[in-house]
């Protein structure tokens, strides 16, 4: 963004303005955007969530407040801004102030990183990726404070599963990001998405392949496994059904968020909503390509940029809206798939969610790691003479050796997925097998 | 910040940390604050280290290597402490150091 | 500009010191708890200043999101409400106190500022600041001992901690009704006779 704003000042307008101030307008627009756009995103992504999930559920949803019932979420604003603010008397005062905030202020950050098309970020962090993940583990410590702070038992036990199940999803999604890093050779989110250009293979892997800007990593095996355990991840961590053990209505009051009411509940939905939304973006950043469409390269050979600042700013702004547009709907339309896994599948017990996690995704993702690696060195090295056959499918980078390495990997992947569904059945259902499942201690089930 | 900042003023921030993280641990009397007082000397050698780093060697990566390996350690030990402060108060119903004396002379 | 990074970096210090003083210095260990949190956080600030970029995100991600979480499960694990008016610090805390000051004004202070801290092949000004891809590669060549060490480490620390704290099923605490419980402790009782 700095280079256009330079473009349109210095240039256009001939003003002779200073770095410092070239990079502060940029940055100050920047930040105006995300914070004008974020609440945006959260009021469109309740009221989608409300009529989806309700059509789902055969009715029909909000439909009152405006044509198609589309102020609704004005109308949820205004009624949480007029609530009454209720702090339990014997609550920490100053912890159940702050928690809110302490869960919501990541998310904002984690915005800083998100590119909504070419061009259009905040800040291109060198470990971008590695930033955002490590930023959405700060709210487990809001949450626990929310917990503690309202003294409550049912709050305090809501906050100690929430934050168990956080934390043990974030091992599978930092796993499954690795595989990506190991692709790309970066942890920059730019980069990424850059190297998901061409035509179902990256223009990296096999020369000559023309920039239609579908070179997605979901297209390799690799990629696919490490989708299907990002997504069951990100659905973990944003508490999304299977997995909301920490906000069932009906089991545990309304968990962590018990005890809080008006703005502060607000803030929490705010954060969880927007946490979603960030959880989208980024399996769509790292394995569906981003802002990458047939198309932007073409416009972006065009526009302004650093390889090009003799550009047009006209195709800045027209590669930008067909990137956001791209952006956009490929997140939308996951968000649409987590709001349709929650109109079907009943809730997991704590338990029951914590076994799935490490007993069955981790291990995929530890097989994934091992497959990406195999498949690097298939694709990309000079290999050692003593494994000629490989050398006599071709040279590094060509097409053979990544049919090569597309087959095994993906008969690896296969077959541990299966391995992995095999082993983890449930039990069979005989009475000695439900007690020692159970967890009461003293109390037996004859 | 090697122009700006003197590498003394770091370590001496580094240097308050550590004897602040220091009295923590020898004056409370909770296990868990007195491992949040260790915490605290940990950072404050690992602050040592990355100055170190940055204003003498910043091209090899070493400095920043033995960070990384004193922030592995000191997870490993925050976890295995926290351990067996909650296995002593399952036995003893308290946390208080002074009060777990059974084995003094 | 220099003064800029002066001032980020007595804010920054600042943030540092005065939450640590706090952690040493509040009743409630859950409020010392959080204000260590701060004060991760400050240090987060300073390698960032540092420009050591990865291991910043590091000690987010590990002290905040990871141990700083384990800090607060073990004082909600060992909280007991009816001790909470007992002395947190010991009767004779001025003594830590005068130690801790000692060091600091006696031996720490003196040695660092008095010394000379350059070294005669200073590097150029131009070589680049070792960041991630270096750190990756140093990992798997020079350090590759330490780090599968450090794995091993953190393997071990891992089952020992799970073991340490391991709960059998018979005895873990459920919310059990008054006469389960009074059961439990008289067959706890005669299980003690017994031994």
């Amino acid at each position: 963004m700095a280079d256009v704003i330079n473009h349109v000042l210095n240039t256009m307008l001939g003003l002779n303005a200073p770095e410092w101030l070239i990079i502060f307008i940029s940055n100050s627009i920047a930040v105006t955007l995300i914070f004008a756009i974020a609440p945006l995103q959260m009021l469109f992504m309740t009221y989608f969530e409300r009529r989806a999930i309700a059509r789902m559920q055969d009715r029909l949803g909000p439909n009152r407040v405006g044509p198609k019932g589309i102020f609704q979420p004005v109308a949820d604003g205004v009624k949480m801004f007029t609530k009454e603010d209720i702090v339990p008397t014997a609550a920490d005062k100053m912890v159940h102030l702050l928690a809110p905030c302490v869960v919501a202020a990541p998310v904002m950050f984690m915005f800083a990183v998100i590119p909504w098309g070419p061009g259009m970020y905040a800040v291109d962090l060198d470990t971008g990726l590695l930033f955002f993940f490590a930023i959405s583990s700060v709210s487990a410590v809001g949450l626990m404070m929310a917990g503690w702070a309202s003294y409550n038992k049912f709050a305090l036990l809501g906050a100690m599963r929430a934050v168990a199940q956080m934390v043990s999803y974030e091992v599978p999604a930092l796993i499954s990001i690795a595989v990506i890093v190991m692709l790309t050779n970066s942890m920059s989110i730019v980069s990424i998405i850059e190297a998901q250009s061409g035509l179902f293979i990256s223009q990296v892997d096999v020369a000559g392949i023309p920039d239609l800007g579908l070179g997605w990593f979901i297209f390799s095996p690799v990629g696919l496994l490490g989708f299907i355990c990002f997504f069951i991840a990100a659905l973990a961590e944003g508490e999304r059904t299977p997995f909301d053990i920490p906000e069932a209505d009906s089991e545990i009051v309304a968990g962590y968020m018990t005890e809080y009411s008006g703005m502060k509940f607000a803030l929490f939905f705010l954060a969880q909503y927007l946490l979603n939304f960030l959880l989208c973006a980024i399996t769509v950043i790292t394995f569906f390509g981003g802002w990458q469409g047939p198309g932007i390269s073409w416009l972006w050979s065009m526009a302004v940029s650093e390889a090009n600042p003799a550009g047009n700013p006209i195709f800045n702004v027209l590669a930008g809206i067909l990137g956001t547009f791209y952006f956009l709907a490929k997140t939308y339309f996951f968000f649409f798939v987590m709001i349709w896994i929650r109109g079907a599948f009943p809730r997991l017990r704590v338990d029951q969610l914590m076994g799935f996690g490490w007993k069955f995704v981790i291990p995929l993702t530890i097989v994934n790691i091992f497959s990406a690696s195999l498949w690097i060195g298939w694709i990309r090295w000079e290999l050692n003479p003593d494994l000629a056959f490989l050398s006599a499918l071709g040279e590094p980078y060509s097409f053979a050796r990544w049919g090569f390495a597309f087959v095994a990997t993906l008969v690896m992947n296969v077959a541990a997925y299966t391995l992995m569904t095999r082993i983890n059945r449930s039990p069979d259902e005989t009475i000695d097998e439900l007690v020692a499942d159970q967890v009461f201690g003293a109390v037996t089930l004859r | 910040m090697i122009n700006a900042v003197p590498l003394s003023a770091v370590l001496t921030i580094a240097a308050a940390l550590f004897c602040i993280g220091l009295f923590g641990a020898m004056s409370r009397r909770n296990a868990v604050s007195i491992l949040m007082g260790v915490e605290l000397m940990l950072n404050s050698v690992n602050i040592n280290l990355v100055a170190f780093w940055r204003y003498l060697q910043p091209d090899l990566i070493t400095g920043q290597v033995f960070a990384i390996f004193v922030i592995t350690v000191a997870a490993a030990e925050a976890a295995v402490g926290l351990a067996m402060v909650i296995a002593i108060y399952r036995s003893r119903q308290t946390v208080y150091i002074d009060t777990v004396d059974s084995m003094k002379g | 500009m220099e003064l800029l990074i002066q001032i980020i970096f007595v804010l920054i210090s600042t943030l540092i010191l005065g939450a640590a003083v706090m952690v040493v210095r509040t009743r409630n260990v859950i409020h010392s708890a959080l204000w260590l949190i701060a004060s991760f956080f400050g240090i987060g600030a300073l390698y960032l200043l540092l420009e050591a970029e990865f291991l910043a995100i590091a000690q987010v991600l590990i002290y905040v999101g990871a141990i700083s979480v384990l800090i607060l499960f073990a004082i909600m694990l060992t909280h007991n409400v009816t001790s909470g008016e007992g002395h947190k610090f010991y009767q004779r805390w001025w003594l830590a106190l005068l130690v801790s000051l000692m060091l600091f004004a006696v031996i720490l202070v003196p040695t660092l500022v008095g010394q000379d801290w350059t070294i005669t092949a200073r590097p150029s000004e131009e070589s680049a600041i070792a960041g991630a891809v270096e750190m990756g590669t140093a990992f798997m060549r020079e350090y590759l001992l330490p780090f599968e060490i450090a794995a091993v480490l953190l393997l071990v620390a891992l089952t020992g901690a799970i073991v340490i704290a391991y709960e059998e099923r018979a005895q873990r605490r459920r919310i059990l009704t008054l006469a389960q419980e009074l059961a439990l402790r008289k067959q706890q009782q005669q299980n003690h006779a017994e031994e």
